[in-house]
């Protein structure tokens, strides 16, 4: 696992944040809910955007073919799997998953890579309002299950105490490691990790994640742009 | 107090200004409603950010103090 790994791991959550956050956009609890919805999908499509385009200066593009055929090589949380069914499913994410995407740029923009360091500031303040939105909602409660669900995903995504991420930080790429990165989101999020065990055998690094499965079908045709071309017009003869 | 019932409790109205160049007064752009002033911000940002404000600010509409209003004049 490199840094261009870890780095497309980012773009392809926030892209799918973003995506899922778009859902929301006519399902939230206010029409206010309904708009921030939307916006902060749109901030975090953006973002994806930006993370693909350092890919390319960071040297090594780990983006293959196979992303165009098989939805397993999509680089996203099994948070994202499948569409949200429960406002409270969009709160954990938008305040646990959105905040620990965060943090990890964080990392990025204080290590020692000068395309991070200068493409990613900009996000940081565009996330400040994703973090007052998600934590407000958290106040106002939320059942445990997706809560716990993000914390557990958000702490396997860091990766490993003795992982490819703890080594980015002994290398100065990151200015976090997976300790750091923990702790910074039990200090942002005002609360401490829940009790959980995690098997790091089970665990895949490029996907960073502990799960197996893959983005629904659906969505995996509209990232490829396959639902455009079933809704366009046949071109006449 | 100007609340509403919502999902999460109760939400009060804030009014949001903004301006585009340091030589414009700030003025009112709408308003949102919202629970708290975290919120409230989030929702002024997402709702109102299609033009490029240099500074934005939001204000529970409790706290603006009125002199006066339509129809009621600054003399009495």
């Amino acid at each position: 696992m490199s840094l261009s790994d870890l780095v497309l791991s980012i773009a392809d959550n926030k892209q799918m944040l973003g995506l899922r956050y778009a859902e929301w956009a006519t399902r939230a609890p206010s029409l206010e809910a309904d708009i921030a919805a939307a916006a902060m999908g749109l901030d975090d499509l953006g973002h994806s955007r930006v993370l693909y385009g350092c890919l390319e200066p960071l040297g090594e593009d780990p983006r293959g073919p196979e992303r165009e055929v098989d939805a397993g090589s999509i680089r996203s949380l099994p948070y994202f799997d499948e569409p949200w069914s429960e406002w409270g499913q969009f709160v954990a994410a938008n305040s646990v998953l959105d905040t620990a995407f965060t943090v990890m740029i964080e990392a990025c923009v204080g290590g020692s890579v000068e395309v991070l360091q200068h493409r990613l500031r900009k996000m940081l303040m565009e996330e400040r309002y994703h973090f007052l939105h998600g934590r407000s909602w958290l106040r106002s409660g939320i059942d445990t299950g997706p809560l716990h669900r993000a914390w557990r995903e958000a702490i396997e995504w860091f990766g490993p105490p003795d992982g490819e991420t703890a080594q980015l930080y002994k290398d100065g790429r990151l200015s976090m490691g997976p300790a750091e990165l923990q702790a910074r989101l039990e200090e942002r999020l005002e609360s401490r990790v829940p009790e959980m065990t995690i098997d790091w055998k089970q665990w895949d690094p490029i996907r960073r994640r502990g799960r197996s499965g893959a983005v629904d079908e659906r969505t995996f045709a509209m990232l490829r742009g396959l639902e455009e071309k079933r809704f366009a017009q046949a071109k006449e003869a | 107090m100007t609340r509403y019932r919502r999902v999460s409790g109760d939400a009060v109205e804030y009014e949001v200004f903004a301006r585009k160049t340091r030589g414009d007064p700030l003025h009112q752009v709408g308003s949102v409603v919202a629970p708290d002033d975290d919120l409230a911000a989030a929702y002024a940002r997402a709702t109102y950010d299609e033009e490029r404000w240099i500074e934005m600010a939001i204000v529970r509409k409790d706290d603006v103090i009125e002199l006066w209003q339509p129809g009621e004049s600054s003399e009495t």
